[in-house]
């Protein structure tokens, strides 16, 4: 047991016993939230029409890791059986007893619900009158496809729906949106941990990484799809997106160091952020390259692996960095806890995207990939 | 019409107890109105035995390593040493109920900040919240846990544990709103500080002649 009459090294004795309380399910929940990047990123192809062909994946994706993005910080609960509650006793009303409101009672309670409604509804009309021409293709499956076609049986009656469906995407996007920052609104608004309240762009930076993790993502998957037959009407466009993330994150990390430096440079404060600035720098190197080598994958679509992988390396250490060193400075800002993961914590960790995979693999079986 | 002597009696009893009960109540909320319950520290009384630190354990059976109340010990230049007892602060405005998804932590109406038990999911968000490191997460009970200022002792009459175990008077407890009150003149009379005041917590532990170095 520590002695209480000794702050050591400016650590408060309560943040001893657990340095790290949010563990690296925290960090599996925000990378599960690329399903909402992915979603934003859907919803604008759709409205400016730039990425059509895209959309398909980045819809079914974005649904798949959107439809579990609950279980991280399930495994994060010490009373689990009663998560329920998120959902039955919102914490959005202030009041003299409840003052304020949480932040994560009205992500998880009413934005998730409402966002994958809208997901789910874009979704299900967007794919209609295609699954009306995959129903008239498959004999097996055809009553199935021909109830997911709701009812569009031409592609007249499919394109008097768009209308529709771009002010639901315009919804989605909105909604998307607020969920690509949700992690960084929580951290900077309501905790008082040190690195995490002292790090005012954070939500401009998650901002720019959705775009990032998202162009990624769906670089990586269409990569596996079609490997040696990469279509540069597809990839290019995600790649010039991809490009300009890269740039943002990369700009907007470096500015975060230099206002660091400029507010407490040369303070006892600013050796607290030694804790997280190497590994700043080491993404700012990695969104730099990526999006150096994205600029060839235009000419040579195969490398477009390579900017996926660089870039999904350096978002996973973002997030860490972000995440779980970010919970390594003590509240007095002037201490360093030393972290200790728990057993089983990489499985914790990988278990709800795993299970993102297989709803993906599951609804790629039913929905076409591509849409003509 | 002819009323029997039981049932007017009957009648009668009832009438009382839903008067009596309706003027307790209101008596009950005018005195709720008018606490705030607070904790003054005099930190150079404090010369660091852990009898309140001892007491809070004992008291509140708090598990080993994490703590309802704590005593830091400074260095301040010149080698002199400080002993600065921390606490809950329960503050005016809590950071720590702002942020509860399912309202399990709650601000009482004499200022006490609480956790309802039954209620906490175990997220860790107020404790991340708190400013001040005086949550943690209980191992036994897999809850959110803190200083509840002793609301059980204080139920019956009684001062918290650490307040009445401090053998120098370091610690003063009592009713902020109360002009007669012990506490109320020591902050009227003193000047005094608070931990952290830029969080906008306003926290009710109010310290005197806290060091610079301790208000971390």
């Amino acid at each position: 047991m520590m002695d209480p009459s000794i702050l050591i090294n400016y650590v408060y004795p309560n943040e001893l016993a657990e340095p790290v309380l949010w563990l690296p399910v925290m960090f599996a929940y925000a990378f599960l939230i690329s399903g909402a990047d992915l979603l934003m990123l859907a919803s604008i192809g759709f409205i400016t029409g730039k990425i059509k062909r895209a959309i398909p994946l980045l819809t079914l994706l974005g649904m798949s890791f959107f439809s579990v993005i609950l279980l991280g910080p399930l495994a994060d609960l010490r009373q689990p059986q009663r998560a329920g509650l998120i959902l039955t006793n919102l914490h959005i009303f202030p009041s003299d007893k409840y003052p304020g409101v949480s932040t994560i009672s009205l992500y998880g309670g009413v934005l998730w619900i409402t966002t994958f409604i809208v997901g789910l509804l874009f979704m299900l009309l967007y794919f209609s009158y295609p699954m009306y021409i995959k129903a008239s293709r498959n004999g097996t499956l055809r009553p199935l496809y021909n109830l997911l076609s709701f009812g569009i049986r031409s592609e007249d009656t499919y394109q008097k729906l768009s209308p529709l469906l771009k002010v639901i995407a315009g919804v989605l996007f909105i909604f998307a949106t607020l969920w690509g920052l949700y992690p960084s609104i929580l951290l900077t608004s309501q905790t008082w941990l040190f690195i995490w309240r002292n790090w005012p762009i954070l939500p401009v930076i998650y901002f720019a990484d959705t775009f990032v993790t998202s162009t990624a993502a769906a670089i990586l998957v269409y990569f596996l799809w079609k490997f040696d037959k990469m279509d540069k009407e597809y990839v290019n466009p995600l790649l010039k997106i991809h490009f300009t993330g890269c740039l943002a994150v990369a700009g907007l990390l470096i500015l975060q160091v230099s206002i660091w430096g400029w507010w407490l440079g040369g303070s006892d404060f600013y050796s607290s952020f030694n804790i997280v600035i190497p590994l700043v720098i080491a993404v700012i190197f990695l969104m730099i390259i990526s999006a150096i080598i994205s600029t060839f994958s235009l000419r040579w679509s195969q490398l477009s692996i390579l900017v996926s992988i660089v870039a999904l390396i350096g978002v996973l250490i973002n997030k860490w960095n972000i995440m779980i060193n970010g919970q390594l400075v003590s509240r007095t800002g002037l201490g360093v806890l030393e972290l200790t993961l728990p057993h089983g914590w990489f499985l914790n960790m990988i278990s709800p995207i795993s299970l993102a995979v297989v709803i993906f693999i599951l609804i790629t079986w039913l929905f076409p990939l591509e849409v003509e | 019409m002819s009323i029997s002597r039981r049932k007017f009696l009957g009648t009668m009893g009832a009438a009382t107890l839903v008067v009596a009960s309706a003027t307790l109540t209101k008596e009950a909320e005018a005195q709720l109105e008018t606490k705030r319950y607070a904790m003054y520290i005099d930190v150079s009384k404090c010369y660091g035995c852990m009898a309140c630190v001892a007491a809070c354990a004992s008291e509140t059976n708090v598990p080993l390593g994490v703590f309802r109340t704590w005593v830091e010990k400074i260095t301040l230049e010149g080698g002199t040493l400080v002993f600065i007892p921390k606490i809950c602060n329960h503050c005016e405005h809590p950071s720590c109920v702002d942020v509860c998804p399912v309202n399990a932590t709650y601000k009482r109406e004499d200022g006490l900040v609480l956790i309802d038990d039954e209620l906490c999911i175990g997220c860790g968000a107020c404790i991340n919240a708190c400013p001040y490191g005086a949550r943690y997460h209980n191992p036994v009970k897999g809850i959110a846990d803190k200083c509840t200022f002793c609301e059980h002792r204080l139920d019956k009459g009684l001062l918290p544990a650490c307040v009445e175990a401090c053998p120098t008077t370091a610690r003063v407890f009592g009713n902020l709103y109360d002009d007669e009150s012990t506490i109320s003149k020591l902050v009227d009379e003193y000047p005094t500080q608070v931990l952290k005041p830029e969080t906008g917590n306003e926290p009710m532990v109010f310290y005197r002649d806290l060091p610079k170095e301790g208000s971390r």
